[in-house]
C-alpha cells in the first residue's frame, strides 16, 4: 500500500481516494477463455452438486441436524472431526504451494469472489451494454430507459443471488426437499436466514464491493506476499522492452522514434478489474487475472511487435536472470503437502466404520451379587457404515470376566447410534484392587471382521 | 456507528471488512469446533437451555460467536487510534 507509514501527522489531502466504480472493459483472448471456462466449471459444480445422487442418497450433504456429513457414500460423524481439520490443512498448504509457484492463480481463476464478480459483470454487460455504455448510462439523468435497465439488472442480480443462497442451503438440507418447501413457502427460520444471508452477501460482494473485497477484506491478499519470491510466476510488464512508451502508427516499424514497444494505449488499465496500471510494477491489488496480458497481446499483434510485453513471468526472468522452479520453499511446501495428502488418504482408506464409547454407570459404582461383583456400563455403538450390521461384544482384563446383555444380539442400522446397557460380572476373588482396567471389544458378526476396542474401569470393594 | 464511518486513515469498506469479515471467518471456525464437540441436544440436560432444534441452535450459536468476535474486532479498531489525540475523523479537515 502506498499509504502513509504513520510517521507524519495527518495531511490536508485524504490518504485515500473516494471509491470510484470501476468499469472493466471486456477482453477476449487465451487467458480470458481459460478464466471463463474455470468460472463456468466451478459455478457448474457449485450449483449442480447438491442435486447429485449417490446410491439413492444426496452425493454431498452436510446434514447438520443429524450431525452427519455425507460425501459420495462416505458418512462422517462428529468423531471424524480430524478429517475436516486435515482437509483444511491440505487446502491451506495447496494454496501456499501453488502461490509460491504460480502466484495468485487462485485469485484470478478460482476465488468465489472473482467467479461471482465475473458472472455479475456478465449480467451487467448483457443489460447495460459495454463499459462505455455503462459509464454513459450512469452519468445520464434518471429517465424511463435508465430506470428500466437498472431495474432489470438488479432483478436479475437478486434472482441469481437468491438462487445462489438456495444452492448454499441445499448443501445442508436435501435440495429436492428444500426446493419443494421453498415453492410452498414452508421454509424454516434458520434456512430462510441462511438463504437470504448468503444471497445478500453474493449480491453485495459481486454486485457492489467487487475489487474492494480483494483490496480491503481478503486476508490472503495481505499475506500472499510472504509466499512470493523472485521465482514466483507473476503478471508483469516488461519495462526494458516497453519504455520509453509513446504513440506510433501501426505502419511505422517498431523503434523508429527511439521508443519502446508500449504505445501507451492504456488498454491494460481499462481492462483491469481492480483499476491499477500494471506498468507501475507489481502491486498488491493485482489479482493475477491476466486480462491485461490478453488485451496487450492483441495490441502487439496489430502493431506487428512480438507478443508478451505484458506476460506471465518471474521477477528473475524479467531482469534477465535464470528461473529456478525447484527451490527450498517449493520443496518444503511440496513435502508437507505430500505428507498431509498421504496421511489423509491413508486415514480415509483405513477408516473403521464403527465406533464405541463406554460410560460407567454414575449412580452405582458396583453391586455385589452372590460372591460376584457387577458393574453397569452404557455403551454407545456407532455404525458409521452405509449398511446395517450385527456385532458381538466381549470384554477382557479380569480372570473369569463375563458379559451380561439384555438383548441376545447387537444389531445397529446403517448410520445410527445405539445406546446399549451392559453389565460385567467378576468374582470378588479375582479382583486385586479397587479399580481394574477392562477392555471392551466389539466385532462385526456378519461382514469382514471389523473390530474396535474401548477401555473402561471395573470397580469393586477394597480387597 | 461512528467507528465505521470513513476517516482519512482507512476507507469505510476496509474498516467494515476488518470488523465484520474477519470476525465472520473466525466465528465459523469457532462454531465448527464447538458444535463438533458438543451436541446442542445434549446441552438441554445440563442447563435451563431452551428446547430448540439443532439447526436453530447452530444458527444462534454462530450468531453469538460472531457477536463476540466482531465486538473484539470493533474494540481493536477503536483502540488503534492513539488516546491522546482526537480520532482523525474528529479533526477539522479545513
Amino acid at each position: 500500500m502506498n499509504a502513509d507509514n504513520g510517521a507524519s501527522p495527518p495531511t490536508e489531502n485524504p490518504l485515500y481516494e473516494r471509491h470510484q466504480k470501476i468499469y472493466p472493459r471486456q477482453v477476449s483472448g487465451r487467458f480470458a477463455t481459460a478464466r471463463i471456462s474455470a468460472a463456468g466449471t466451478l459455478l457448474g459444480i457449485f450449483y449442480l452438486l447438491p442435486w447429485l445422487s449417490w446410491n439413492g442418497q444426496p452425493a454431498v450433504l452436510f446434514d447438520l441436524p443429524a450431525r452427519r456429513f455425507h460425501l459420495f457414500g462416505i458418512t462422517l460423524w462428529p468423531q471424524d472431526f480430524l478429517f475436516l481439520a486435515f482437509f483444511l490443512m491440505l487446502a491451506a498448504y495447496s494454496l501456499f504451494f501453488f502461490t509460491a509457484i504460480a502466484g495468485r492463480l487462485w485469485c484470478g481463476y478460482a476465488c468465489p469472489q472473482s467467479v461471482w464478480t465475473e458472472s455479475f459483470l456478465w449480467i451487467e454487460r448483457l443489460i447495460e451494454g459495454n463499459h462505455a455504455q455503462q459509464m454513459k448510462l450512469d452519468e445520464s439523468p434518471l429517465d424511463f430507459r435508465k430506470f428500466r435497465l437498472k431495474l432489470t439488472k438488479h432483478a436479475l442480480w437478486i434472482g441469481f443471488a437468491l438462487y445462489t443462497g438456495f444452492s448454499f442451503v441445499a448443501y445442508f438440507s436435501p435440495a429436492r426437499d428444500l426446493a419443494a418447501r421453498v415453492l410452498s413457502l414452508q421454509l424454516g427460520g434458520a434456512e430462510t436466514f441462511w438463504l437470504l444471508f448468503y444471497g445478500f452477501a453474493t449480491y453485495g460482494n459481486a454486485g457492489f464491493l467487487r475489487e474492494q473485497v480483494c483490496k480491503y477484506m481478503c486476508p490472503y491478499a495481505r499475506f500472499q506476499s510472504a509466499m512470493f519470491d523472485r521465482d514466483t510466476l507473476i503478471v508483469a510488464y516488461d519495462e526494458q522492452r516497453g519504455e520509453p512508451r509513446g504513440a506510433r502508427r501501426s505502419d511505422e516499424p517498431p523503434g523508429v522514434r527511439g521508443q519502446g514497444d508500449c504505445i501507451n494505449c492504456t488498454l491494460c488499465v481499462q481492462v483491469c478489474p481492480t483499476g491499477i496500471d500494471i506498468r507501475k510494477g507489481l502491486q498488491y491489488e493485482c489479482i493475477g487475472c491476466s486480462a491485461c496480458i490478453d488485451v496487450c497481446n492483441s495490441v502487439m499483434d496489430r502493431m506487428n511487435t512480438p507478443r508478451g510485453l505484458i506476460r506471465y513471468t518471474t521477477q528473475n526472468a524479467i531482469e534477465g536472470g535464470s528461473v529456478r522452479v525447484l527451490r527450498p520453499r517449493i520443496i518444503v511446501y511440496g513435502l508437507i503437502l505430500l505428507l498431509l495428502a498421504g496421511v489423509f488418504s491413508w486415514r480415509l482408506a483405513t477408516r473403521v466404520p464403527l465406533a464405541l464409547d463406554v460410560l460407567h454407570d454414575r449412580n452405582q459404582l458396583y453391586r455385589e451379587t452372590a460372591g460376584q461383583i457387577e458393574n453397569v456400563y452404557l455403551l454407545k455403538v456407532m455404525n458409521k457404515d452405509a449398511l446395517d450390521h450385527r456385532y458381538t461384544l466381549n470384554a477382557a482384563g479380569i480372570d473369569g470376566l463375563t458379559v451380561k446383555l439384555d438383548q441376545p444380539e447387537i444389531s445397529v442400522p446403517a448410520g445410527t447410534l445405539l445406546n446399549l446397557p451392559v453389565s460385567l460380572l467378576a468374582d470378588e476373588s479375582a479382583l486385586s484392587q479397587r479399580s481394574t482396567g477392562v477392555r471392551f471389544e466389539l466385532v462385526t458378526a456378519d461382514a469382514p471382521a471389523v473390530r474396535v476396542t474401548a477401555d473402561a474401569r471395573f470397580l469393586g470393594p477394597a480387597p | 456507528m461512528k467507528l465505521l464511518a470513513p476517516t482519512r486513515w482507512m476507507p469505510a469498506p476496509q474498516r467494515i471488512g476488518a470488523v465484520l469479515w474477519i470476525s465472520f471467518l473466525l466465528a465459523t471456525v469457532a462454531t465448527g469446533v464447538f458444535f463438533s464437540a458438543i451436541d446442542p441436544l445434549e446441552l438441554r440436560y445440563c442447563v435451563s437451555f431452551p428446547e430448540v432444534g439443532r439447526t436453530t441452535a447452530y444458527t444462534v450459536g454462530f450468531l453469538l460467536f460472531w457477536l463476540l468476535t466482531a465486538s473484539s474486532a470493533l474494540l481493536s479498531v477503536a483502540f488503534v487510534y492513539p488516546a491522546e489525540q482526537p480520532a482523525p475523523d474528529a479533526q477539522d479537515p479545513s
